[in-house]
């Protein structure tokens, strides 16, 4: 009995072993032929000139991304493994509210774009700088350093006002931000950057090392969301729309403001674009490059990496609304 | 896997990094020239982190014992939720975002290595208005020497519509970029501008006409025309734009390793 059930259970399972083979076989060949014949017929209708130009933009932000952003982990993993940490408590004033202005005008010391700043802001908050201190740092650094102001009076030359104007207005906006912060900000909306548990292992050479991988590969992938973000809407807004909005003094601020978070474009080169849009008001030029570094996608989504989703929506709109009102004010004032 | 994922992709993206700026001059299709030191030093860090991520793990499994880089990890992501209760994610550590999210970085790595994406074209081109450089009329300096004279089409345009001096006048001229054409058949040399990389790419042209005009080139072939100016409408008026050029000869020509022209 035993052993004929056994038998017949062998039996039952090489045919069962064999169907599936023959099927799976012949399913498997099916989507072989069926890929290898359509796939490369498939793959030309996809790649069409958009799709081409959309790879190519969306490559090419991130790439240009990727210098800067390394720029900014090597200096925020430097701050974690190397500076002591009550260093940044001491160099800045206690009071929280003199605290802002100081740390804003320090953006002047990193060159570089906003991808580097989001990184180097997580990590001095990690360092113990206050949130308030630290924002002002991150929303004034790519806006205000030498590059940036160098290429801007470049793009306008004989306009030095339209440099001055850009100076002042991102410092302005910064700090506004960094009180506004101090005064009605909460805690529990920024997750705060991980705080690492002061460990033999995460300071010096070592520290180093493994903090700038993790604060690289945290943060590209960010940069490369909002790369796709950015190569959508360079592909999908032609640019020809714009002149339908010249005529509205306001409403050509307005747009300008927006087309600066959809597109961007880099802090160094968002001047050259600026130029380029003539038929706009130098006021709605001037809100195209304070906004520009300040609240782009691509900066939205470092942010939400950093410090989490919610503060990211929140920071950005008001960031937005405040820059904007900055630079109308100084263009109006200046321009 | 997962173990190694950090150093593939670290490694992934140096190698591609490396090899659109160090071993080929690819890099141009997306960023401007002066970028290239700063690529290549940032290719060979993120190579040579990947490769001490892998050794650090490898040499973490092989003495699990003392794995600092492991339980320092962990300290992490366990650090990461204490902080992180409105985000829910996943049940374990390594389900946190940033991590997973930095997979995307694979995107454009694999793209860049295998079939790296071409230079923008005629479809750029023809998407928006070509940019008219923002200034007044005014004199220029004198034309550099030589005949036919290499101008890009930056220069060639702004003498054209800008300049009360007339350099162009009398002046064989010289030129390279790629055809684009309008539905009524006139067609343009055209270059696209890249100041920091291709989303910031805008546009300038140059009408041809003339005699060596009429075998046009198919859309988007490269060629060298040289030609002459054909003075048309008021300077720095709507009518100057875009301005043209009569031209002598129309050479096809490989894309030029640079296919944008700087400001």
């Amino acid at each position: 009995m035993e052993n004929r059930r056994t038998v017949a259970d062998g039996l039952w399972l090489a045919v069962r072993t064999l169907v599936y083979a023959v099927l799976g076989g012949a399913a498997l060949i099916a989507v072989a032929t069926v890929v290898s014949v359509l796939g490369p017929v498939l793959a030309l209708d996809l790649y069409t000139p958009p799709v081409a130009a959309w790879w190519t933009v969306f490559t090419a932000v991130a790439v240009q991304g990727v210098p800067f952003l390394l720029l900014g982990t090597v200096v925020s993993a430097a701050i974690g493994a190397f500076v002591p940490e009550k260093i940044f408590s001491r160099l800045l004033p206690g009071n929280q509210a003199l605290a802002v202005p100081v740390a804003g005008a320090a953006g002047v010391v990193l060159p570089g774009c906003e991808c580097a700043s989001v990184p180097v802001a997580g990590s001095l908050m990690r360092r113990g700088v206050a949130p308030a201190a630290a924002l002002a740092f991150l929303l004034s650094a790519p806006a205000i350093n030498p590059v940036v102001l160098v290429a801007t009076s470049i793009a306008f030359p004989g306009q030095p006002t339209m440099v001055l104007g850009r100076l002042v207005a991102s410092l302005a906006t910064a700090v506004a931000m960094g009180w506004l912060w101090v005064r009605f900000g909460k805690e529990e909306w920024l997750r705060l950057p991980k705080g690492r548990t002061p460990s033999n292992a995460t300071t010096g050479l070592r520290g180093f090392a493994s903090g700038l991988q993790h604060d690289f590969l945290h943060a590209g992938g960010f940069l490369v969301l909002g790369a796709a973000a950015a190569a959508t809407f360079n592909i999908a807004v032609p640019r020809s729309v714009l002149d339908v909005f010249t005529g509205s003094a306001w409403l050509s601020v307005l747009l300008l403001a927006v087309l600066a978070v959809v597109l961007c474009v880099c802090s160094e080169a968002d001047a050259f674009v600026a130029a380029s849009l003539t038929g706009f008001s130098p006021t709605a030029r001037l809100a195209f490059m304070v906004v520009g570094p300040m609240v782009d996608l691509k900066l939205i989504a470092l942010q939400a990496g950093t410090f989490g989703r919610s503060f990211a929506l929140r920071f950005s709109s008001v960031t937005w609304v405040v820059a904007l009102a900055s630079s109308v004010l100084v263009g109006w004032w200046l321009l | 896997m997962r173990r190694y994922g950090s150093a593939i992709l670290l490694l992934l993206t140096g190698a591609a990094i490396l090899r659109i700026s160090l071993l080929s001059e690819l890099y141009l299709r997306y960023v401007q020239s002066g970028l290239r030191p700063y690529l290549i030093v940032s290719g060979t860090v993120l190579v040579l982190l990947g490769a001490a991520a892998g050794v650090a793990r490898w040499r973490g499994r092989r003495s699990d014992d003392h794995d600092h880089d492991d339980h320092d990890h962990d300290d992490h992501d366990h650090d990461d939720h204490d902080h992180d209760d409105h985000d829910h994610h996943g049940e374990h550590g390594h389900a946190h975002p940033g991590p997973r999210l930095a997979w995307l970085l694979a995107l454009p790595a694999v793209a860049l290595l295998l079939f790296p994406p071409p230079a923008l074209g005629s479809y750029s081109a023809g998407r928006e208005a070509a940019q008219r450089a923002a200034q007044g009329v005014g004199t220029f300096p004198a034309l550099p020497s030589g005949d036919p004279v290499r101008l890009t089409l930056a220069e060639f345009s702004s003498r054209a519509i800008y300049d009360s001096g007339r350099s162009l006048k009398g002046r064989t001229v010289r030129m390279t970029g790629f055809v684009t054409q309008d539905d009524d058949g006139t067609w343009y040399l055209t270059r696209l501008y890249v100041t920091c990389c291709a989303a910031d790419a805008t546009t300038s042209k140059i009408e041809i006409r003339g005699a060596a005009s009429s075998d046009r080139p198919p859309t988007d072939a490269w060629v060298t025309v040289t030609g002459t100016w054909h003075p048309q409408g008021e300077l720095g008026s709507d009518a100057a734009w875009p301005p043209v050029l009569d031209a002598g000869s129309v050479v096809r020509v490989t894309q030029p390793s640079d296919p944008y022209e700087k400001r």
